[in-house]
């Protein structure tokens, strides 16, 4: 009779625990978060690559298609203020944003998501020029991807934060620079986010 | 004839003897026979082909992780029809292992993620990602659906079926020999007989000009269009169950194929239903080429007339994720034709009775905006019409004809502006499975 109630007990803790670490997941969603960057960009014909670290932001709002699937739209954007293209060039700020439809998938019953999106994508170049004047600015507008894997760790009924590990890609066209030009350009950017997400 | 063309379209009667058991989900296996393809096809390559671009390795691994994508410069025919059907490849293996279609998605971008990285010498092509794995995703499931209609276990040809449904559907055929499921007593797969079928072969003479180069030409042609399903008899229980598929030969062979599937749609019986598709365009003949990947969203209505008559008109505004469209004058290395993304609008009407149509009209306009190869904006229109003559039962006269213009943008150079006026003379086979009548009729698709 003990025995059998401590395992009634046991097994009603057991579930509670277990339906408090699921994240609830119902009807619209929006999340929000930023964090840390590295850009890397390339283009066709060439191995020369142009990278550097910078700072990304995003926002995502979507609907709850089933117990385990999500979609949304994503706004992600990066931000790297002292970039250049050859040695000793700090003199470009690049911008980047992705506008994608994403879908986010959690396999099992636990926070961890996979996700991944296509959408439009934008990269934005703006150069100072050293003698003073009015900045150059060369944009460029294509395809974009992305892609990662996070994890919801569920701090009320309805908020959980989220950290993700994931990767934008930005196929952009030609930009053309004062200093150079790019052609056919991908900038791939990685980023490690912490966000807040309301369900 | 009647014997062969009712084989190849498999309009039979459904033969499923039994509720058909579904198949165990095996993604362990989906995902490794897709890496054992992989192996396969670059060992093939790199030994019996002596292709040097297979013989990748550790070095051009590492080189490929961190230098990262780029834009290939591959010939049109293997960037947008070869790499989707190597995508359906993956996506296959998952279909044929009991995923579900959503379930065998990540399997077909796995699958091209990792040959693009460790399969090839050269850096990872991110239009070739794109194609394999959407080109892959509605390749494999058309293929996946018409192999099963094609496969007959209960049927006297099953052989001949099965012979005739590998091309289109390998991955499937290895596991059902896998499984032992070639016989008269497993049950046909759910997806043999959808309900509704239809096919019209068409046979005769396609004339085009090219406004350019001021020269027309006259070639044989065949055309084929496929229906499975029908949005308007069958609420959308799955993506895919209601498609249709255009296939046409010509002088260069596979001239196009073009499939529109349903992705999304109402789950319950309307006159009126929005609808969200996945497209794959793939065309490729001596006067133009163009393709890619594409989702719309739309409205697709049938309005009941007097009698047995019906028009049916859709409407569709769609996204084209990654397009691929020749750029004669520019281009990209030895690649003459762009990639881009862009959207477009489209709008067809058909008139028809008893599951065939009669007239059909078709408009189109599509926006491509080149990201890789020349800077450029291509701005396309497709104009349609396509009449059938009765001569009898199933047999007509068709007359089609078609314009397609195009004005190209560049940004370092003139505008560039042609024009294709096509017109086909058809000999015309129709046939149609559809389930009793109380419903609306299908009508066979035009472009």
């Amino acid at each position: 009779m003990r025995a059998g109630l401590v395992l009634t007990l046991l097994v009603g803790v057991l579930a509670t625990s277990a339906e408090a670490q699921r994240p609830h997941r119902a009807g619209l969603w929006i999340e929000t978060g930023g964090g840390f960057g590295y850009v890397r960009i390339a283009s066709s014909g060439s191995t020369t690559l142009t990278s550097a670290p910078g700072s990304t932001s995003y926002l995502t709002v979507g609907v709850l298609l089933s117990d385990k699937v999500l979609l949304g739209i994503e706004n992600a954007g990066f931000v790297d203020e002292m970039l250049g293209f050859f040695r000793g060039d700090t003199s470009s700020v690049a911008q980047t944003w992705n506008l994608s439809v994403v879908v986010l998938w959690y396999p099992w019953r636990s926070g961890f998501f996979a996700k991944g999106g296509v959408g439009v994508a934008q990269g934005t170049f703006t150069v100072s020029p050293t003698g003073g004047g009015a900045p150059i600015i060369a944009r460029g507008t294509g395809v974009g991807l992305n892609f990662g894997a996070g994890y919801d760790l569920k701090i009320s009924r309805k908020i959980a934060l989220t950290a993700c590990v994931c990767a934008d890609v930005a196929g952009i066209g030609d930009v053309v620079l004062p200093s150079t030009r790019v052609d056919d350009m991908i900038a791939s950017i990685y980023h490690i986010t912490i966000g807040i997400t309301i369900r | 004839m009647r014997h062969i063309l009712a084989l190849i379209a498999a309009l039979q009667s459904d033969s499923t003897p039994v509720p058909v058991p579904s198949i165990p989900r095996r993604p362990l296996m989906a995902v490794t026979q897709s890496v054992i393809l992989n192996v396969t096809v670059n060992r093939l390559d790199a030994w019996a082909f002596s292709q040097g671009w297979a013989n990748s390795g550790t070095r051009t691994w590492g080189r490929n992780l961190r230098v990262g994508w780029e834009w290939d410069e591959d010939q049109f025919g293997t960037n947008l029809l070869m790499h989707p059907y190597h995508g359906g490849l993956y996506f296959n293996a998952a279909r044929a292992n009991g995923l579900s279609f959503w379930e065998a998605v990540p399997v077909a971008f796995l699958g091209s993620w990792t040959w693009e990285y460790f399969g090839e010498t050269d850096r990872p092509s991110l239009n070739d990602f794109f194609m394999t794995s959407f080109g892959g995703i509605a390749l494999g499931e058309v293929f996946h659906r018409l192999g099963a209609t094609i496969r007959d276990n209960g049927s006297r040809h099953r052989v001949l079926r099965e012979i005739a449904a590998f091309p289109l559907d390998p991955m499937g055929w290895l596991n059902r020999r896998l499984r032992h499921e070639r016989t008269s007593e497993v049950p046909n797969a759910p997806e043999h007989a959808p309900g509704a079928l239809s096919l019209r072969l068409h046979a005769g003479a396609r004339f085009v000009v090219n406004s350019h180069l001021r020269k027309s030409n006259g070639t044989p042609t065949v055309i084929v269009d496929f229906g499975y399903g029908d949005p308007f008899l069958q609420p959308y229980r799955a993506p895919f169950d209601a498609f249709r598929l255009r296939a046409i030969l010509g002088d260069r062979g596979l001239n196009a194929l073009r499939a529109t599937g349903r992705l999304y749609g109402p789950r319950t019986h309307h006159d009126h239903l929005f609808l969200v598709n996945q497209r794959f365009d793939y065309i490729n003949n001596s006067a133009y080429r163009l393709g890619g990947q594409s989702i719309e969203v739309g409205l697709e209505s049938h309005w009941r007339l007097p009698t047995e008559w019906q028009i049916r008109t859709e409407a569709y505004l769609d996204a084209i994720l990654l397009g691929g469209i020749d750029a004669p004058t520019a281009g990209f290395g030895k690649r003459n034709y762009d990639f881009g993304p862009g959207g477009g609008v489209r709008f067809r009407l058909a008139f028809g009775r008893h599951g065939r149509s009669y007239f059909a009209f078709a408009a189109q306009s599509e926006y491509i905006h080149a990201v890789s190869g020349a800077s450029a904006d291509h701005f396309l229109g497709f104009g349609a019409f396509e009449i059938t003559l009765p001569l009898g039962p199933s047999v007509g006269l068709g007359v089609h004809h078609t314009t397609f213009l195009r004005r190209t943008v560049n940004s370092d150079r003139p505008d560039d502006i042609r024009r294709f006026p096509e017109l086909r003379i058809l000999l015309t086979w129709t046939d149609v499975t559809w389930p009793a009548s109380g419903v609306p009729q299908p009508t066979t698709r035009a472009p």
